[in-house]
Parts: C-alpha cells; structure tokens; sequence
C-alpha cells in the first residue's frame, strides 16, 4: 500500500517536471521560460527527496532554484523581456529530426538494464542512520577530494572571467563609452 | 517501476532542452536549455545512487551543480556585454566575434 503511494508521487512529480520543460521552451516571453524552469527545478528536488537524496535536494532549491534562477530573473529584467521574431529556418526541422532520434537511442538503455553490479554501502538504512549531509560530506572529503578542490579553483576563474567582463566598458564605433 | 522510471525522465528532460537549444533564437532562453539538460543528468545520476547504493551520483550532482553555476555567471556576463555593444539579443544577428 505505502509502495504504491509512493511510486504514484513519485510519477506525478516526475510528469510535473516533463511538463514544467516543455513550458521553458514554449514559451514567447523568458520571464515564463524563467518560472516554468523553477519549477521544474522545484519538481526534480522533491523527487530527489524521494530517492534520499535530502542534501542535494536542499542544494538544488538553495543554489539552483534560489541563486541561479534569482540571476536569471535579474538578466531579463534587465534586458528587458521581448518576444523573438518568427523566422522560418532550417534548424527547426533539423531539431525534429535529429531530437527523436537521439530519444529513441536514449529508451534503448531502458531494454539493457538488468543486472547491477555494483552494490555499495551507502543503503537506505545506512544513510538513515548517519544523515545525508553527513554521509556526502564523508565520502566527498574522503574519496573526492581532488575534484573538490578542482571545483573550488572553477569557481575562482569564473569569479575572475566575470570581473574582467564587467569591468571594462564596451567599445561602441572604436570609442569606449562610460 | 524504478530505475525505467528514473531513465526514462532524465531522457525526455535532456530531449526537450536540447529541442529548446536548437529551435529558439533568444540567448536566455537558450541558456535555460542548457539548464534543463544538467538538470535532467542531475537526476539520473541521483536516481541511480541510489539503486547502486553508492553517493558516487550524489557526489557527482553536486560538482555539476557547481559547474553549473559558474558557467551560467560567465555565459550571463557575456550576453550582457553583447546586449551593451549591440542593443540586440537575437544569436542569428550575431554573426562577428569583433565588438
């Protein structure tokens, strides 16, 4: 009874967030793209709380679905929100030729999933025990160490790129304009 | 219903930005594509954490998220610098990398 509860959430979420996508990309004005994506975000968090996941959930509402989305919302506000022109082009037949296919190639690794060898030690109940955090906080200090700090030296150059964008003013004509 | 489940999501996801990136004209918009397929790789690497039990998934979600955020600063930067020389965000009309 609990199981089949929980596989109905779990495909109602997951219909939520197919539906929250095609909204991004459908839409005219970014704005409804920008809220139609948190949503989706929202959407794939709550399923990641469902898969015991409760670390990386808090960390996709707080970074993703908070600060990135925030800085989209500040871009189109600041750009200002005008609808793209229709033009008739070759990419869109092109996208709905070559998009299906690359879904049909997808599906084909749903008919090769039997077996898994690998079984660590992270179990559900493992994971009950300890705590999400603490367990991704072990096994991230411990066994990924080096792509932690690698990350941390990504975030130091971007932090630098952007400075270095923002910083000089554009060149409109070969004069610098304030 | 399990780890098809989890396939079959990130897969239809992934799809749709990739639809997104290609059929739209407008930088944002196309970045939120962008977005939607981490995201959608974000999930399947969660989902199957878990049916391996490992946090290699989790592990691996979490620097993507990282990548994610630097990326979206920078490309953010950029069109924003694109947008002051040229007053027009349109890519089709982007067609010289000089400023």
């Amino acid at each position: 009874m609990f199981d089949l509860a929980y596989q109905t959430i779990v495909a109602i979420i997951g219909g939520t967030a197919i539906l929250a996508s095609f909204g991004v990309i459908l839409c005219a004005s970014p704005i409804y793209s920008a809220l139609y994506l948190i949503s989706n975000m929202i959407c794939l968090a709550l399923l990641f709380l469902l898969y015991n996941a409760e670390f990386i959930a808090a960390v996709q509402i707080i970074v993703y679905a908070g600060a990135v989305m925030i800085l989209f919302l500040f871009i189109i506000a600041l750009l200002g929100a005008k609808k793209e022109e229709k033009t008739s082009s070759w990419e869109k037949p092109a996208a709905f030729t070559f998009i299906p296919v690359l879904f049909g190639e997808l599906l084909m690794a749903l008919t090769m999933d039997e077996g898994r060898p690998v079984q660590g030690r992270f179990t559900e109940e493992f994971i009950a025990n300890v705590g999400s955090a603490q367990a991704v906080g072990l096994e991230l200090f411990s066994r990924h160490l080096i792509p932690f700090e690698l990350a941390s030296i990504l975030l130091l150059a971007a932090t630098v790129g952007v400075i270095c964008l923002a910083k000089f003013p554009a060149k409109v004509g070969g004069r610098r304009v304030k | 219903m399990g780890s098809e489940f989890v396939l079959f999501v990130s897969a239809a996801i992934f799809c749709i930005g990739a639809t997104g990136f290609i059929i739209r004209r407008n930088p944002l918009i196309m970045f939120m594509s962008v977005e939607l397929m981490l995201n959608s790789v974000n999930f399947l690497l969660v989902g199957y954490s878990k049916f391996t039990n490992t946090l290699d998934g989790q592990i691996f979600a979490l620097l993507i998220m990282v990548v994610a955020a630097a990326e979206v600063v920078v490309g953010l930067a950029i069109i924003l610098t694109i947008f002051r020389t040229r007053r027009d965000l349109d890519v089709d009309h982007i067609n010289v990398l000089k400023g």
